[in-house]
């Protein structure tokens, strides 16, 4: 088996997995999963829907992107194992080690950090990725659109303020 | 809290958008398709925006060129409805701002979170726990907030603005991403930590 499937191998499987979630025959929605996280840390949080406005409005869509996400864990799971094979406890990516730093202190707090915007600003947003681009994208949805722009371009400029120049090969 | 988790399992089985099942299993091959293009590696996801790696934009250009067509099929044959996300300018633009510094640093959108730490990946777990907070935060402060977040412009598409043309805008946006997506050079940043075996 390859270890790693071609982008265009990618992006067929992943309409094809779209077409099914989107239609009928599948779950007559498509695909999210900022909702589900943010459904995730109300449950971790203990903010139940009775007392905070937005646990009550997402409670639908957060539960179902909250089981999806389970699910996600598991195929991803079930592919580093047995398919990439690439499974193992690690702590820095290797492109931060070149292009940023070898500190474990340094990944860890900008992780959090990270880690804290991309959910919080998909909230504010009200979608991330796979909301806003793929399904997003998949409607013409000017929101979508809109998404992506800012959210990329915002990313290109600031990874390069943010980590250090590309060396160059010569 | 095991209540609440038993009740997430309660609320999509009663929905009626598809069995506990089939959202398990749809989240299998989300996943399990995300691994397998190493979409979640940190080199991907952040390397396409400091241009160390190209899969990312091909491959979502070619699923959202894809999937548009089929999706308008879908809407048009009554198999699907669709489900567009609305416009609330401030919310959007400065959400989208914030998401984008986060995609940059992290390297990991909120799909592909589970799917590195299910590899093993402790600085994901920390930026999911990171995640966490943001989300519980949000909670907490979204009455104050959504007094704030709009306008709300409504759910447009673009076809909505050539009515008669819908499903020739569908194919015109669907080819020139198909086009982009093919002629993008191919930059791929090899990471040694996943070829050790071969090497």
């Amino acid at each position: 088996m390859p270890r790693q499937i071609p982008w265009w191998i990618g992006g067929i499987a992943m309409s094809l997995l779209f077409y099914f979630s989107f239609s009928g025959f599948g779950a007559n929605r498509p695909i999210g999963a900022s909702t589900g996280m943010a459904y995730l840390s109300t449950i971790l949080f203990g903010l139940d829907a009775e007392h905070y406005e937005y646990t009550a409005q997402i409670e639908q869509s957060g539960a179902w992107e909250g089981v999806m996400l389970i699910g996600v864990l598991f195929g991803g799971l079930f592919t580093s194992i047995f398919l990439t094979k690439s499974f193992h406890i690690s702590f820095i990516p290797t492109l931060w080690k070149k292009r940023k730093n070898s500190s474990v202190k340094s990944r860890m707090l900008w992780s959090f950090i990270a880690g804290f915007l991309l959910v919080f600003g998909a909230r504010l947003a009200g979608g991330c990725n796979a909301g806003h681009i793929l399904s997003g994208g998949s409607q013409l949805a000017v929101s979508g659109i809109i998404f992506a722009i800012v959210a990329l371009g915002t990313g290109v400029v600031m990874g390069r303020f943010f980590y250090k120049a590309k060396e160059c090969k010569k | 809290m095991m209540d609440r988790i038993v009740n997430m399992f309660h609320i999509v089985a009663n929905e009626g958008h598809g069995s506990v099942f089939v959202v398990l299993v749809i989240g299998f091959f989300f996943g399990a398709i995300i691994a397998y293009s190493r979409l979640d590696k940190f080199e991907k996801m952040a390397g396409f925006m400091i241009f160390e790696d190209t899969l990312v934009p091909r491959m979502a250009m070619t699923t959202v060129a894809l999937s548009s067509v089929g999706f308008y099929f879908l809407v048009h044959f009554g198999y699907a409805t669709f489900a567009v996300k609305p416009i609330l300018l401030t919310g959007l633009v400065l959400g989208a701002f914030l998401f984008g510094i986060g995609l940059v640093i992290l390297g990991k959108c909120p799909s592909a979170f589970f799917v590195s730490v299910s590899e093993g990946r402790v600085d994901t777990f920390v930026g999911v726990l990171g995640g966490m907070v943001g989300g519980a935060i949000f909670t907490y402060l979204y009455p104050l907030m959504k007094v704030w977040m709009g306008p709300d412009l409504g759910t447009p598409q673009v076809f909505d603005y050539f009515i008669d043309h819908s499903l020739l805008v569908v194919l015109i946006f669907s080819t020139i991403l198909l086009i982009t997506a093919y002629f993008l050079p191919t930059i791929e940043f090899r990471d040694p930590a996943d070829f050790k075996e071969k090497e």
